[in-house]
C-alpha cells in the first residue's frame, strides 16, 4: 500500500509534469521584415482579413505586427531594426486584472495569457491596458466566403463579432506537443515543436521555446548579453526577449 | 477522374511488402486513383480527428521550395516548408504561407468554359476542342506561352513541340522580368562561357555588395538569401557579416543593410568600375584592363556619390577576406543593363571570390536538366508579340501567365490577341487573360496538382522539388497536362506518338526513370513505382553531392568594360522604379491575407502607392495621401502618394502586384499597375529597361487615403492632429 508520503510526491510529480514557462527570443539583426511569420500566423489561428477600410482603421486583426521606424533624413536615412511584436506572454500582465468578465486570466501551466472567448463581453479594457498594444478586437463578423472556411484550423477557435483576441504562443500546439509526449510517458523535448511564426520565420529570427529549461535553446539564447525586453521598466514581466545586433 | 484502380488494387499492383508499403502511407491522396469520398465518409488514408501530412511544392513564385502540408479530413488547413528540402529547410515566405487561399479561393475557375456561353462545358468537349486546335492548324501556327511554373509541364509541351513542328514553348513572368533573370544569364554567359544564373554565398561572405538586388524580398529565391543573409549576419566562425546595397529606392533589403548609397540611376556601372579601380590600387599589382578607363571623380560627380564614400567603400571591399557583389533588380533594368551586370561580377573577379565560400558559383544544374532553362526576355516577348500581331498564329495557348496584366502595356499584348483567332486559357482563376480568351480550361490548382519543379538557383546540390496533390481537387478542374494528353491522342498522328501516355503520372514516371539508377541520390529505388512512392514521401529528389560550378576567372579582368551611363526614355524630371511587392507580385492580389499584410517599408496594405521623398513633396505642395498623375512615354496613371524618406529626391517608385482587372474579388478594381507605365525599352541583354523610364508628377486636387499599419495616432481624428 503506498503511504500517504508517496502519494504527496507522485502529486507533486504530476503537477510539474503540466507546468512549464515558454519563451521566445528574436533577434532583429536578421529579421527582414517579410511578413511570413504573420502570414503563418494568421493562417495557423483562424484570423480574419478585415479589408481595406478597415485595415487603414487601425482594426486590423493581425496577431503579429512587424514595426520599423525611421531614423534621421536623406540621404543619411535609416529604417530601425525590424522588430516583431506579439503578445509578450507577461508574467505580471496589465491586461488580466481590468476585465470584468475574467477572460483574460494567466495560466499557471504554461505562464501564459490565456483569452477565454467565450466568457469575452468585449469591453476592451484588455487592449487598452496593454502597454504593447497587441490585442485586436472583432469589431464585425468578418467574411469567409465559400469555400475558404475549408482552410480553418479545427485546433483553435474561430473568433467572432465582439470578441478580443490575441497571441497566443500557439497554445493549440503547445498542448498537442504535451499531449504526445505525456502519451508517450515523456517530457516534451525542446526543438519538438515550435510556433507557426518561428518555423516560417525564412531567417531563423524567432526561436521559441522551454525558458525555465536551462538547456533549452531559447533559454541559452535569451541569457546571451546584449538582450532586452520591451518595456521592462513596467514591471510586466514579458517573455519575449529582443537582440537588435551592432 | 479515373476510377480504373481503387488504392488497394494500386497497392496490389505495385507488388509492395508490408515494409514499403508502411512508406506508402505518405502517398495519398493520389487523386486520379482514389475516388473523391464526402467528408462524413472519410477516405481510408485519414483519421477523424488525425491530420495527414503531404511533401509537394510551392507554386507560388518559380523558386522550388518545398512544402509539407497538413490536411484534415481530407482539407488542406496549413502549409509549412519542408524541413528535409535542401532550398527552404522548412522554411517558407508569406506566400507560400497563403497558398490555401488560393486552393480555396472563392473565385476560382471551377468548369471549363466557352467565352459567352452560359453553361460550362463538359471536359470531354473541352478536350475536343484541343485536339481540333492541335490537328486542323499547322504545327507552326500553334503557340504555347507559359509561365515559370511547373516545370514538368513545360517539358510536355516541349517535347509536343519537338516532334510536330509546333512553336517551342516560351515561358515568360513579370518577376523574371523585373529580376532581369536573363541578363543575369546573359553577363555570365559573356564573362564566363557558361550561361546560367550565377549563386551568390551570402552566408558565407563577410561583406556584400549588392547593386539593385533586392534579394530579402523577391530577387530568385529570396527564402533561400534570406537564410544565406542570416548566416551573414550571425556568423559562428567569423564576426558579423556587413551588408552595403546600392540603389534609388531603399528596399527591404536595403533598410537591413549597414550602408545604403543612394547614387542617381543610370550611373551604376560607373560607380562598380570607380570602386573596382580604387579596390585594385588598394590590393596593388597592375592595374586590371576592366577598371584602367574609368575616371573616379567623374564617376563621383555623375552618380552623386561622393569621392570619399567611395574610397571607403572601395578599402571596405578590397581589404575583406569575403568580400561579394551582387548585380540585380533596377541596376540591371536599365539601357545599360548588361554592362552593370559584367562590371559586378567583374568586382568579384577582382577578389578572387569564385568557388569559395562566401563566393560566386554558378547554380547547380537541377537533375534531368540540360541546359538553363531560362524565361523569355521582353524584347523577346515583343517578337513573339509580333507574330501575334502579324497573325502567324491561329492557336494561342496560356499557362502559369497572365500576359495582360504581367506585360507591359506598350508591348502591345492585348491588341495583337485580336489577332490570334483562338485564345485558351488554362488558368486557375478568372484573370485578365482568362476573361480575354476565348476558353477556360482550368487547371489544377498546385495543390491539388502532380508535378515537379526544377530549383534553380539557392541550392548547393541539383533539386527537382516534386509536387503531389494534397487534397482531391475542390472542382471540376483537370491538369494540364491531362488535357494536352488526351487531346493529342484524340488529334492522332504525330501528336498522338509523341505523348504515347495514359496520363500525367506516367509521364512523370517516365521522366523520373532517368534518375532512378542515378548515383549520390537523396534515396535510390529498384522500379519506378517504388521511386515515385519516394519522390512523393520526401517532396522531390536531390543529389547529395555538391552541383554548384565555379566560375571559369580567366581572361575576366582583361575585358574592356563599359561604364557608359544608361540612356532614359521620357522627357518627365523624374527617374521612375517599379519595384515588385514582395508579398503580391504577379500573382498574389487575390489572396486577401496577402492583401492585408502591410508592405515592408511602408506598411501599406490593400492598394498602391507612390513613393516620393518629403522634400521634393514640399517643393511640389504635395501631401501624404494627394493623387497625382503619373506620365511617362507610354501611358499615364493616378495613384496616391506615399512620403518615403528613403528615395532619392529626382526619383519616384511604385509597387508592381495591383492593378488587376479581372483575377477575383480581391484583387479586381483595386490598385495600378507600373506596367502602364513602362515603354519598349530595353537593356543590351533584351531585358526591358523597367527602371529606365523618367516621369512627371501632376496634382490632381483629390485625395485617396492609403490603410496603413504604421502611426495610428490620430486615425481616430480625436484630438491630436497631424503635423504638417
Amino acid at each position: 500500500m503506498a503511504t500517504l508520503s508517496d502519494l504527496k510526491i507522485s502529486e507533486v510529480k504530476l503537477s510539474t509534469e503540466e507546468s512549464g514557462k515558454w519563451g521566445m527570443v528574436i533577434d532583429q539583426d536578421i529579421c527582414t521584415g517579410c511578413q511570413a511569420c504573420v502570414a503563418a500566423c494568421a493562417m495557423e489561428n483562424n484570423l480574419s482579413f478585415v479589408g481595406e477600410e478597415d485595415a487603414g482603421y487601425g482594426r486590423s486583426m493581425h496577431w503579429i505586427r512587424i514595426e520599423r521606424f525611421w531614423e534621421g533624413e536623406y540621404p543619411e536615412v535609416k529604417m530601425t531594426p525590424n522588430q516583431p511584436m506579439m503578445c509578450q506572454q507577461c508574467g505580471s500582465a496589465p491586461c488580466e486584472p481590468v476585465c470584468p468578465a475574467f477572460a483574460t486570466v494567466h495560466s499557471q501551466a504554461e505562464q501564459l495569457n490565456l483569452q477565454v472567448y467565450n466568457r469575452c463581453v468585449g469591453t476592451r479594457y484588455c487592449a487598452n491596458n496593454c502597454p504593447y498594444q497587441v490585442r485586436s478586437f472583432n469589431w464585425r463578423d468578418y467574411e469567409r466566403p465559400e469555400p475558404l472556411p475549408n482552410q480553418l484550423n479545427p485546433d483553435v477557435t474561430v473568433r467572432r463579432r465582439g470578441i478580443m483576441e490575441k497571441c497566443t504562443f500557439c497554445i493549440q500546439r503547445i498542448h498537442h506537443a504535451q499531449d504526445q509526449a505525456k502519451a508517450e510517458g515523456r517530457e516534451v523535448m525542446d526543438g519538438e515543436f515550435t510556433t507557426a511564426c518561428a518555423q516560417a520565420c525564412p531567417a531563423n529570427a524567432i526561436t521559441f521555446g522551454r525558458m525555465d529549461d536551462p538547456k533549452s535553446l531559447v533559454s541559452q539564447l535569451a541569457k546571451r548579453q546584449g538582450g532586452g525586453k520591451h518595456l521592462e521598466e513596467l514591471g510586466t514581466l514579458p517573455n519575449v526577449t529582443y537582440f537588435k545586433g551592432e | 477522374m479515373s476510377e480504373q484502380f481503387s488504392r488497394r488494387d494500386f497497392l496490389k499492383l505495385a507488388g509492395l511488402g508490408a515494409a514499403t508499403t508502411a512508406i506508402l502511407t505518405g502517398c495519398g491522396p493520389a487523386s486520379r486513383y482514389v475516388k473523391r469520398e464526402p467528408y462524413m465518409q472519410m477516405p481510408e488514408y485519414n483519421y477523424n480527428g488525425q491530420s495527414t501530412y503531404y511533401a509537394t511544392t510551392c507554386r507560388e513564385c518559380a523558386a522550388g521550395c518545398g512544402l509539407i502540408v497538413r490536411t484534415m479530413q481530407g482539407r488542406a488547413i496549413k502549409t509549412e516548408g519542408n524541413a528535409n528540402h535542401p532550398l527552404n529547410l522548412g522554411k517558407t515566405c508569406a506566400r507560400g504561407q497563403a497558398t490555401l487561399h488560393g486552393l480555396y479561393n472563392p473565385d476560382r475557375v471551377t468548369d471549363p468554359i466557352k467565352a459567352g456561353s452560359p453553361t460550362p462545358m463538359g471536359w470531354d468537349t473541352a478536350i475536343q476542342v484541343v485536339a481540333d486546335a492541335l490537328k486542323n492548324n499547322n504545327p507552326e501556327e500553334i503557340a504555347f506561352l507559359m509561365g515559370m511554373t511547373p516545370d514538368h509541364l513545360f517539358d510536355l509541351v516541349s517535347d509536343l513541340a519537338d516532334a510536330t513542328g509546333m512553336n517551342a514553348p516560351i515561358r515568360f513572368g513579370a518577376l523574371g522580368m523585373f529580376e532581369s533573370r536573363v541578363t543575369l544569364s546573359k553577363a555570365a554567359e559573356n564573362l564566363f562561357g557558361v550561361a546560367g544564373l550565377p549563386f551568390f554565398d551570402v552566408g558565407g561572405a563577410q561583406v556584400v555588395f549588392s547593386f539593385g538586388a533586392n534579394f530579402l524580398e523577391t530577387w530568385l529565391s529570396p527564402v533561400s538569401y534570406t537564410r544565406g543573409f542570416a548566416g551573414l549576419r550571425e556568423g559562428v566562425t567569423k564576426q558579423r557579416g556587413k551588408l552595403v546595397q546600392f540603389e534609388a529606392r531603399m528596399s527591404a533589403t536595403g533598410g537591413k543593410a549597414d550602408e545604403w548609397i543612394p547614387l542617381r540611376p543610370g550611373t551604376e556601372a560607373l560607380v562598380v568600375l570607380a570602386i573596382g579601380r580604387l579596390a585594385a590600387e588598394l590590393k596593388g599589382g597592375s592595374m586590371p584592363r576592366a577598371f584602367s578607363g574609368v575616371d573616379v571623380l567623374d564617376a563621383a560627380s555623375r552618380s552623386g556619390v561622393k569621392l570619399e564614400t567611395l574610397e571607403h567603400l572601395a578599402t571596405m571591399f578590397a581589404n575583406s577576406t569575403g568580400a561579394l557583389a551582387i548585380p540585380g533588380g533596377a541596376a540591371l533594368g536599365q539601357s545599360n543593363g548588361l554592362a552593370v551586370a559584367e562590371a559586378v561580377l567583374a568586382l568579384n573577379a577582382l577578389v578572387d571570390n569564385f568557388g569559395r565560400p562566401g563566393g560566386l558559383y554558378l547554380s547547380a544544374l537541377a537533375p534531368n536538366e540540360t541546359d538553363d532553362h531560362r524565361p523569355a526576355s521582353a524584347k523577346e516577348m515583343q517578337e513573339f508579340v509580333q507574330k501575334m500581331t502579324d497573325g502567324k498564329f491561329k492557336v494561342l495557348f496560356v499557362h502559369g501567365v497572365n500576359p495582360f496584366f504581367e506585360l507591359p502595356n506598350s508591348l502591345g499584348f492585348r491588341s495583337a490577341s485580336k489577332n490570334v483567332p483562338l485564345l485558351i486559357s488554362f488558368s486557375t482563376f478568372p484573370d485578365e487573360t482568362a476573361r480575354e480568351a476565348n476558353y477556360i480550361f482550368p487547371d489544377h490548382h498546385g495543390l491539388e496538382s502532380w508535378g515537379y519543379q526544377r530549383v534553380a538557383t539557392g541550392a548547393d546540390q541539383p533539386v527537382l522539388s516534386g509536387a503531389q496533390p494534397v487534397v482531391s481537387p475542390f472542382y471540376n478542374t483537370r491538369a494540364t497536362a491531362d488535357v494536352l494528353i488526351a487531346a493529342a491522342q484524340l488529334a492522332g498522328g504525330k501528336f498522338s506518338q509523341a505523348l504515347p501516355f495514359k496520363d500525367e503520372v506516367e509521364f512523370l514516371q517516365g521522366k523520373a526513370a532517368s534518375l532512378m539508377n542515378e548515383a549520390n541520390g537523396s534515396f535510390s529505388a529498384p522500379d519506378i513505382l517504388t521511386f515515385m512512392a519516394y519522390f512523393q514521401q520526401h517532396g522531390g529528389w536531390w543529389k547529395t553531392s555538391e552541383g554548384r560550378g565555379i566560375p571559369d576567372a580567366a581572361g575576366v579582368l582583361n575585358r574592356n568594360l563599359s561604364g557608359d551611363a544608361a540612356e532614359f526614355a521620357g522627357e518627365g524630371e523624374f527617374f521612375f522604379v517599379p519595384f515588385v511587392s514582395p508579398t503580391l507580385a504577379e500573382a498574389g492580389a487575390n489572396k486577401p491575407w496577402l492583401q492585408e499584410l502591410p508592405d515592408p517599408t511602408t506598411t501599406v496594405m490593400w492598394n498602391t502607392w507612390l513613393e516620393m521623398n518629403p522634400k521634393t513633396a514640399r517643393d511640389l505642395h504635395i501631401e501624404n495621401d494627394d493623387v497625382v498623375r503619373v506620365v511617362s512615354a507610354a501611358g499615364a496613371v493616378e495613384l496616391p502618394v506615399y512620403l518615403y524618406p528613403a528615395i532619392r529626391p529626382d526619383t519616384v517608385a511604385m509597387p508592381f502586384g495591383q492593378g488587376h482587372t479581372a483575377y477575383g474579388r480581391y484583387a479586381e478594381g483595386r490598385g495600378i499597375n507600373p506596367n502602364d507605365l513602362l515603354g519598349q525599352h530595353f537593356n543590351e541583354a533584351g531585358d526591358l529597361a523597367f527602371a529606365g523610364m523618367k516621369v512627371s508628377i501632376e496634382k490632381t486636387g483629390r485625395k485617396q487615403h492609403l490603410s496603413r499599419l504604421e502611426s495610428m495616432i490620430g486615425v481616430y481624428g480625436e484630438g491630436m492632429g497631424e503635423e504638417h
